[in-house]
This record gives C-alpha cells, sequence and structure tokens, in this order.
C-alpha cells in the first residue's frame, strides 16, 4: 500500500514530466485512474463511475495535501468559457525522485507510458477514454464479450453530448493499445 | 443521540430539494446535454429519492468507524466500500420490496437502476449526473450529517444556509470541455462558502477531536478482536447475510459481556490512549520530519498514529463551481478570498497508552528540545 508522500511524489513527476510541465485536475484524476486500473499501479484509491468520468475524492485530498507539504503548487487559470487548475511541482527532479520512494521507482515504467499515451489529451477526451475503460472493465468483471459499438453505445448513454462516431473513433485507439479487456 | 434512519430520511429530503431546484432552474441545460425529457426527468427524481435513501444502508457498525476493517477487494490494495455494500443490499434484500412496491408500476425500477447510481456504473446511464447530489462536492449527504450533528452535538459549528444553497443551486455547464456538474450561481456563493467552512470547523472541532479519533481507535480495534479473522464479510452473495448480523447492537452486546480484548475494555472503562503529540494542522515536510524524530525517540511506546488524511470526514480541496452574472463558470476559491486560502488538514495525532503517558511526555520534552 502507497504512502501519501509517495502519491505525492508520483503526483509531482507526472506534473514535471507531461509535455507541458504542468497538468490540470481532470488529467491528475484520469492519468491516475489509467495507471491504477489498467495499469495495475497501486495507488491505493477507489475509483467509481460519475457522468465527468471515473473520480476518488481521495485524489484531490491528496492533492490538497501535496500543496499543503509544499510538494505541489496549485493556481487557477481563467479561460473566456471558464476555468481550470495548473499543477506544477516545487521540488526538483532528485528531491521528487526520494519522495516518491519505491512506488516511484517501481512503477515509472507505467507512468512514463501513461504520459506518453494521454499526456497530450484534452479534458474532454482523457473523460470520455477514462469512461471508456471504466465501462469496459465493467463489462469484463461481469464476465460479458461485446462488440466495440455496443461498448460506445453505453459510454454514450452516459455521455450523450458524444457523438457516436467520436466515442467509438476513440475506442478504437485503446483497443490498439490493448485497453480494452472485453471487446471482441 | 441520533440514528442512521433520521439521517436517511434528511438526505432523502435534502436531495429532493435540490433535484427539483436544478430541475427548475436548469431545464433546458438538462434536455439538451443529458437529452432529458419531462417523463425522463420525473422518473429520476424517484430514482434519485430512493437512492439518496438507501445511500448508507451498507453501513457496518458505528458506519465510518468500523470502515477500515472491511476486506480487500480480490486480495489488492483497495477495500471495499460502503456504498457497495449498500449496492449488493438493495439488489438482494431490499429487490423485492422496490421492484414490486405498487407504485412502482409507475416507473419501472429495478433494483440494479438504484444499485447502479449508488456505486456510479455506467448502467445509471444519463441519471450518473445526479450521484453529485448523494455522493459529491456539495451533496444532500454532508449538508444533513453537518446540520444533523451540529444539532445533536451541541455545538455551534456545522451551520450554514441550507435553503440559500437551494434557492441557488444549477447545473454549471463548462464551455471548454463540454463538462456538466452540479454547482452553484453567483448569487449563493457565501451559502457554498459557509456550507465549506462549516465542514472545515466541524472536522478539526468534532470530526477530528483528539478524543474523538480515540475511542475510533478503540472502537476499530476492538472490532477487529470480535470480528472473524478482523474483517467484516464480504458484500457478495454467500456473506452479505453474514454481514448484515453485525449492527451496533450487536457490538455493544458483545462489549457489554467483556468481548473485545483490551481495546473493549478501554471503552467500557472510559480509559482511553491519549495524544502525546500532534503535527500542525497543515504540516511541511519539515514538521513531517519532526513527526518522525518523535517516533524514533517514543519507539514501542506509540500506541497509535492517526493521520486526518485517512479520515472519512476529511476536507481535502473543495472544487464547487459559481455561475457568473457572465454565465461563465468560475471555482468558489475566486470569489472566496478565504477558501483560495484554506489550506488541506494534513496533521498526524500520535497516542499513548494513559499508563505510558509521563514518560512519553518526558522523551517528547527531550526530543523537541534538541530540535
Amino acid at each position: 500500500m502507497s504512502s501519501l508522500i509517495e502519491r505525492v511524489g508520483v503526483f509531482g513527476y507526472l506534473a514535471q514530466n507531461a509535455p507541458s510541465r504542468w497538468i490540470g485536475r481532470t488529467a491528475l484524476m484520469k492519468l491516475c485512474y489509467f495507471l491504477q486500473e489498467p495499469c495495475g499501479t497501486r495507488l491505493g484509491y477507489s475509483f467509481s463511475l460519475y457522468s465527468y468520468g471515473p473520480f476518488d475524492s481521495a485524489v484531490l485530498s491528496d492533492l490538497g495535501e501535496g500543496e499543503a507539504l509544499g510538494v505541489l503548487r496549485e493556481e487557477v487559470i481563467s479561460y473566456p468559457s471558464g476555468y481550470g487548475y495548473r499543477i506544477s511541482c516545487a521540488l526538483d527532479p532528485d528531491e521528487l525522485a526520494k519522495l516518491g520512494g519505491e512506488l516511484l521507482h517501481r512503477y515509472q515504467g507505467n507512468i512514463d507510458w501513461v504520459i506518453q499515451q494521454f499526456g497530450n489529451y484534452s479534458a474532454a477526451d482523457l473523460e470520455l477514454a477514462s469512461t471508456l475503460v471504466y465501462a469496459d472493465r465493467e463489462a469484463f468483471a461481469a464476465e460479458e464479450k461485446i462488440p466495440i459499438t455496443e461498448l460506445s453505445r453505453r459510454v454514450q448513454e452516459v455521455k450523450p453530448r458524444f457523438s457516436n462516431d467520436h466515442i467509438l473513433h476513440q475506442a478504437e485507439y485503446l483497443q490498439r493499445k490493448n485497453l480494452l479487456s472485453a471487446v471482441v | 443521540m441520533h440514528t442512521r434512519f433520521e439521517h436517511s430520511l434528511g438526505v432523502m429530503h435534502t436531495a429532493t430539494l435540490m433535484y427539483d431546484a436544478i430541475r427548475e432552474r436548469s431545464r433546458e441545460i438538462l434536455e439538451l446535454e443529458l437529452a432529458y425529457n419531462k417523463e425522463g426527468l420525473g422518473r429520476d427524481r424517484q430514482l434519485v429519492r430512493i437512492a439518496a435513501l438507501l445511500h448508507d444502508v451498507g453501513h457496518g457498525p458505528f458506519s465510518h468507524a468500523a470502515e477500515e476493517l472491511l476486506p480487500n477487494i480480490n486480495g489488492g490494495d483497495g477495500k471495499y466500500k460502503h456504498e457497495q455494500y449498500s449496492a449488493a443490499i438493495v439488489r438482494s434484500d431490499l429487490k423485492d420490496v422496490i421492484e414490486n412496491h405498487p407504485s412502482n408500476a409507475n416507473y419501472g425500477f429495478k433494483a440494479d437502476d438504484v444499485a447502479a447510481l449508488l456505486e456510479g456504473s455506467s448502467r445509471a446511464k444519463q441519471a450518473l449526473f445526479w450521484r453529485d447530489l448523494i455522493d459529491g462536492q456539495m451533496d444532500a449527504d454532508r449538508m444533513d450529517y453537518l446540520l444533523r450533528d451540529s444539532y445533536h452535538i451541541g455545538v455551534q459549528y456545522g451551520r450554514f444556509d441550507l435553503h440559500r444553497v437551494i434557492q441557488t443551486i444549477e447545473a454549471v455547464r463548462f464551455e471548454n470541455d463540454g463538462s456538466l456538474r452540479v454547482g452553484i450561481s453567483a448569487g449563493g456563493w457565501h451559502a457554498a462558502e459557509a456550507l465549506v467552512l462549516a465542514r472545515y470547523f466541524m472536522f478539526t472541532q468534532v470530526y477530528f477531536h483528539k478524543t474523538r479519533v480515540a475511542y475510533d481507535i478503540h472502537l476499530r480495534r476492538a472490532l477487529k478482536e470480535l470480528l472473524p479473522k478482523g474483517v467484516f464479510p464480504k458484500p457478495t452473495t454467500s456473506e452479505l447475510t453474514d454481514y448484515l448480523k453485525w449492527d451496533d447492537w450487536r457490538v455493544l452486546g458483545l462489549l457489554t459481556e467483556g468481548k473485545g480484548g483490551e481495546h473493549g475494555h478501554r471503552l467500557t472503562t472510559r480509559n482511553h490512549f491519549r495524544n502525546i503529540y500532534s503535527t500542525p494542522e497543515v504540516s511541511k515536510l519539515s514538521d513531517m520530519d519532526e513527526l518522525k524524530s518523535v517516533k524514533e525517540k517514543l519507539g514501542a511506546i506509540v500506541a497509535a498514529e492517526e493521520a486526518a488524511s485517512k479520515s472519512w470526514y476529511k476536507t481535502g480541496t473543495p472544487d464547487i463551481r459559481v455561475m457568473s452574472e457572465t454565465k461563465s463558470p468560475q471555482p468558489l476559491s475566486k470569489y472566496s478570498t478565504v477558501l483560495a486560502n484554506l489550506k488541506a488538514n494534513n496533521q498526524v495525532l500520535l497516542y499513548v497508552s494513559p499508563e505510558h503517558a509521563d514518560d512519553a511526555r518526558k522523551k517528547l520534552n527531550e526530543v523537541l528540545k534538541k530540535r
């Protein structure tokens, strides 16, 4: 089981190694989901599904504590149509490596892979991709084998604002990356 | 003293008020974004009411105090949560009463519809949007427990203007990512701020009070003694009936009979562990270094270590969306300078037994003088 300090170290690593050197809250939540569920990184969260994708409030609690500890920085950035968060790491890479400890050392390959695959995704596409993986894993746990069109249909019922083509296209990408288990 | 049933009725009532307010204020966006029509909104109102009423049926004895003793899922790191027990109970023991209730002829609910909303499953479809009312940043559960706990405990913390929150609650959409969440209109931001502060004060003054936490430790350890293999049964078909037999009354009876080992005895004689050292409420890495030194000095006489970060009631970093007058969503912390500067509580408390308290204080003074 990972410690709070180790998890905060992983958050710092995600921010430090993201293409823009920072990540938003949606990215943090969904990258943690990808790290833990399909990739098997032992973060110890319990994700469940909301209309905005897999979520565990414990991730945001850890983020707040990482900020209190002085490891992470978070600022609000305003857009004409809304706002977002910019999470960055306050430590240099060596300090961070010590903090992330065993968790960071053991799973660095997973973390680098997740950043590589999803680091450039928009918040909307991270929500969609993580919801597809979540719905697929639900089907797999229920011992279902479903065509990719059925998975897309299920996700569209949760997220009617996405077009069927867009969902299907995303699902096909995830399938090529071997992130879907129930799809035949 | 109040009961979980009383709280459950309160959550159902509050969730209904919230649902009706959002339906009234945000009907257009619900129709556009979630493809709702009048009938769908009427049906899901009832679904949310049932889910709110049943959201806590899966709790073990003494609710969150016992949650740490829920078993691991498939031997992994993650533990079952009480919501998964609630969903399992809805699908089994409550299936008949939900599906065959005379009024269900109007809705055609399956028990699985309620369970899917409670546990967070894609089977809940567009109704997942309403999950924020049951388990979210500004949910009916915490609104009810803050006010109810405050009233029954007799403290002045925990209060906020529930009616103002409900008058100003709405569905807030982000243009940039299209996501839709429960938020509040600009006119209600002070009410939302008061809700967050109510939670903060209840956490520091009640839920994470050093003596209350001490009794959680004893209860958890006594329960560990009482439970077969030290954990609750799983929410599976074969074990759920056994789980349901573990209620408050059974545990109180066993403790009265002198069971529960050392910690059962400490509970019944009120001879609780003593809080000997606490880090600041907002601890830096240097504070955690001091904690490490204190633990090394005290060694085996540290009887328990409790972190705010592990508490179910932890306050975290709220993200409540406020819809500005220009229809541009902003975070509550943009409006509230108080909340913008409120850091997460990551305090750690160390406990020793009363028998070791004097010795611990001496050692603690030695280590703190050196630093």
